[in-house]
């Protein structure tokens, strides 16, 4: 057996993860945030530091804070807390603050760190993997965390149907043999597994739901987190307290966190600059100029795992055209589009892998504007003389339109005479879905540390989401996704998804657009608040000043 | 027919409105495309997943079968569990209809304190400065947009001026008073430059009346007559355009609510639409149906009320 130290992982392990959730634009500002996830992240301590950390600090969790209940006005309302089947990040953010993994994603998004458990062994045929609990983590209802909560938890996870269970499809068995152990064995060789037991679905409750039912228990839950559960009134604000025996002493600080709902962008800035709210969840981008000039607060922009993209439909004759697809691909002007969607703030896309993933290729060359190159593909293909196309459009998503119409002139420019189709935003996801449409909008952010999710989403047919509902097919691009999965060498991965990232921008299957950041308001007397790439944060870490 | 049982007799008539009401949006909400399950799985859900949410929340029975199954809870006073916040509908209503019943009155009482006074100022001074003036500046409010007005009143007096909290609903009453005051300013806004033109015009007619010459030769003081005998004939028409008007906003309060982060019913029938969350968009329509029935009943109560000739006919 190869043992493995607290410390970050041996980047032969290739254990990031970071699940991405594919999402297609909602209305207005939930654009951001439907599925992304988000993963508990590790606040940047590993095993030893928080070690000494425990013993050189504070006696009580009193003394080291300041208190205060921090109020985060927020786009959106939860759907839910059951970690198994909620697919909204206003949701999974708050629960994170509540359930903790085993393994934790770093606050780079690219590694994971140990958490609830304090190391792990692989064995020879790196099949089973052995994890040594964390001692002395109890749960909000006072009792210790056991093996048999951590093998309940995930059992949970994996069995249930509809939900995140695709994380641990990999996961064969979860054996409890002694109280601070847990051996999980694998169906087959996969790297990604720790990257998968850090995802949010696989965070750690109590067995058997601290005796009550499934239903009962998730709508007051408890974890081993830094906030236990207070109150949820609908439409108006989710509570959570202080958990003061959480197993990293003296923290957290706050005594409370409140996140309200607060629909209207104007409204959240001011609620901030007026002190009724401490944070601003994502403020438009056309206000950031003004913000970072207003004195009292904090405009920040977090490097984000956000990835933005046109679809193309390949059961859609021409669009299954590799030369139409690059001539796209070429006719799109990302930088016309940041400048004018963005106000800027934003980056082209080069790859459908973001900059935040691990093994994201800066040199994949995804095709970008020039429309010389793009008439030459038009010339090439089975249309040389142009076509009709239909765009679907999410009406009352502001950004979306305008990117359509911005892109619409862009391919007239080639003679491709665009359709704009508006239409609701639930009937524009489902005609995406079930490929009624012609050419989409998604997007994509990460939910794990490991690209095998956002990989195996996009570019392999088989995996239920037909490459991001596109039905692009590439026989090598597929048998390389597959070996990426079994392997655990850190740099032949990187090669493999190097390889994945290269010809998958040559196909041009969709318009990789760009790149952009999490937008975050605050006041100044917010302190230690960072959103990690995969959206979440860590409030255990913040203080607020009186 | 007496008052009460008046009432009663209307309060009976509202069931087959609303029963009507539950048959219509029932079957429009089914017939829109869209599917609850896939909107809230997102795109990661297999076709399986999708299905067995469909099956769970009874979406792949017949329609009329899903009807009938609504109707019957509905006879037990249940109108069934919410597909998103898997509470049931009942409550979550009931949660909510509060804030937007708390804006409406709140509403129509600064409404009312503005209205009355500033009408009756401008009725007295007929084509005087102060009456075009009064005629004049209102038909502002009723061309800037709602939410337009909320904005701007919370830059005056949350931001710039901190007297009123930006948003919010508050606690208890006297926190519902005073974090409802702007919302209530921005509705009333909306509905003064109507009732001041309504109530200046009848007053006019009103004050021209001999009931009114004989009041003043009386000897009367001028405010006794205006208040006693003038406003309260002239504003019963006014009343009737008041009823109107609050029963157009249930429901359509929905912008100030968003500006205002108010949890209210409208913002919860707007989501609940897009999420194509059915059981709460039948609760909430039948819920606004019940409240434009009862504010059009409090309409005729007040004219009765305040003019005893108005009789309750069958």
């Amino acid at each position: 057996m190869t043992t493995r130290e607290n410390e970050e992982m041996p980047s032969t392990e290739a254990s990031e993860a970071v699940h991405g959730s594919f999402v297609h634009d909602r209305f207005g500002r939930r654009e951001f945030l439907r599925r992304g996830a988000v993963l508990g992240a590790a606040v940047g301590l590993s095993g030893p530091a928080l070690v000494s950390l425990v013993s050189c600090g504070p006696s009580g969790s009193e003394s080291s804070g300041k208190g205060g209940n921090l109020i985060i006005a927020r786009t959106a309302e939860s759907e839910g807390m059951d970690k198994t089947m909620v697919f909204d990040n206003e949701s999974i953010w708050i629960f994170l603050q509540m359930y903790e993994t085993l393994y934790t994603v770093a606050p780079d998004g690219k590694k994971v760190l140990p958490y609830l458990a304090e190391s792990y062994e692989l064995s020879k045929d790196k099949k089973e993997y052995t994890f040594h609990l964390r001692k002395g983590v109890t749960f909000h209802n006072g009792k210790e965390m056991t093996s048999e909560d951590v093998k309940f938890s995930i059992d949970e996870a994996r069995n249930t149907k509809g939900g995140w269970e695709f994380i641990d499809a990999a996961i064969d068995s979860v054996e409890a043999p002694d109280p601070t152990t847990v051996i999980i064995k694998t169906k087959y060789k996969w790297a990604p597994l720790l990257a998968d037991i850090a995802c949010f679905n696989n965070g750690i409750i109590p067995k058997d739901y601290a005796g009550k039912s499934k239903e009962e228990f998730y709508k007051a839950p408890i974890g081993t987190g830094p906030f236990k559960w207070d109150h949820w009134d609908k439409g108006k604000e989710v509570k959570l307290v202080r958990y003061p025996d959480y197993w990293q002493k003296g923290k957290p600080s706050l005594n409370s966190a409140t996140w309200t709902l607060v629909p209207d962008d104007s409204t959240r800035s001011v609620q901030v600059q007026g002190g009724q709210a401490d944070v601003d969840e994502f403020p438009p981008f056309s206000s950031i100029q003004k913000l970072k000039n207003t004195p009292g607060v904090v405009m920040k922009l977090f490097p984000s795992t956000r990835t933005d993209y046109m679809v193309l439909n390949h059961r859609v004759k021409p669009l299954d055209d590799v030369h139409v697809s690059r001539a796209i691909s070429y006719a799109v002007d990302r930088k016309a589009l940041i400048e004018s969607v963005l106000f800027g703030y934003g980056e082209p896309a080069n790859s459908f892998m973001p900059p935040q993933v691990r093994y994201y290729d800066p040199d994949a060359p995804g095709l970008q504007f020039d429309p010389d190159k793009a008439r030459q593909e038009m010339s090439r293909s089975s249309v040389p003389d142009g076509f009709n196309i239909e765009m679907t459009v999410e009406a009352g998503n502001d950004t979306q339109t305008s990117t359509a119409q911005i892109i619409q002139q862009q391919l007239k420019q080639i003679g491709i005479d665009v359709k704009l189709q508006q239409l609701d935003p639930s009937v524009a996801q489902t005609n995406v879905q079930e490929f009624k449409y012609e050419i989409g909008f998604s997007y994509w952010t990460m939910d794990i540390a490991d690209p095998d999710e956002l990989v195996s989403f996009a570019v392999d047919p088989t995996s239920g989401s037909h490459s991001f509902f596109t039905d692009y097919k590439n026989e090598d691009v597929i048998k390389w996704t597959h070996e990426a999965q079994e392997e655990f060498d850190d740099s032949k991965r990187a090669e493999l998804y190097s390889k994945i990232q290269s010809q998958a921008a040559e196909d041009a299957f969709m318009v990789f657009l760009y790149y952009s950041d999490f937008t975050y308001l605050y006041s100044n007397k917010v302190k230690g608040f960072k959103v990690y790439p995969t959206g979440n944060y860590h409030l255990e870490e913040v203080t607020l000043e009186a | 027919m007496d008052r009460l049982s008046y009432v009663g007799r209307r309060l009976l008539q509202m069931v087959p409105v609303a029963l009507g009401v539950t048959i219509l949006v029932f079957f429009m909400v089914h017939l829109i495309p869209g599917d609850p399950a896939r909107t809230m799985l997102g795109a990661r859900a297999t076709d399986q997943a999708v299905a067995q949410l469909r099956h769970e929340w009874g979406l792949d029975r017949p329609l009329m079968e899903q009807y009938w199954l609504f109707m019957k809870r509905l006879a037990q006073g249940d109108l069934g569990d919410s597909l998103f916040y898997d509470t049931p509908v009942l409550s979550l209503i009931f949660e909510r209809v509060w804030p937007t019943v708390w804006l409406l009155a709140y509403a129509t009482v600064l409404a009312l304190l503005i209205s009355v006074p500033l009408a009756t100022l401008a009725a007295t001074r007929k084509d005087g400065s102060v009456d075009q003036l009064v005629r004049a500046i209102p038909l502002f409010g009723l061309g800037m947009p709602p939410f337009w007005i909320g904005i701007v009143l919370i830059l005056l007096l949350g931001l710039r001026v901190p007297l009123f909290p930006v948003g919010g609903y508050g606690d208890y009453f006297l926190g519902h008073l005073y974090s409802m005051f702007l919302p209530g300013l921005t509705v009333a806004l909306f509905l003064t430059p109507i009732l001041i033109r309504s109530l200046r015009a009848s007053l006019l007619t009103v004050l021209e009346s001999d009931y009114i010459t004989t009041a003043r030769s009386k000897g009367i003081p001028e405010w006794q007559v205006l208040l006693r005998h003038a406003v309260r004939n002239a504003i019963i028409s006014t009343v009737t355009v008041l009823g109107v008007n609050i029963a157009f906003l249930i429901g359509g309060t929905l912008v100030v609510e968003k500006v205002f982060a108010l949890p209210g019913i409208g913002a919860l029938m707007v989501d609940s639409i897009f999420n194509r969350d059915f059981p709460v968009v039948q609760g909430v329509t039948l819920v606004f149906a019940v409240l434009v029935v009862l504010v059009y009943l409090i309409t005729d109560v007040v004219h009765s009320l305040l003019d005893p000739r108005v009789r309750y006919e069958r």
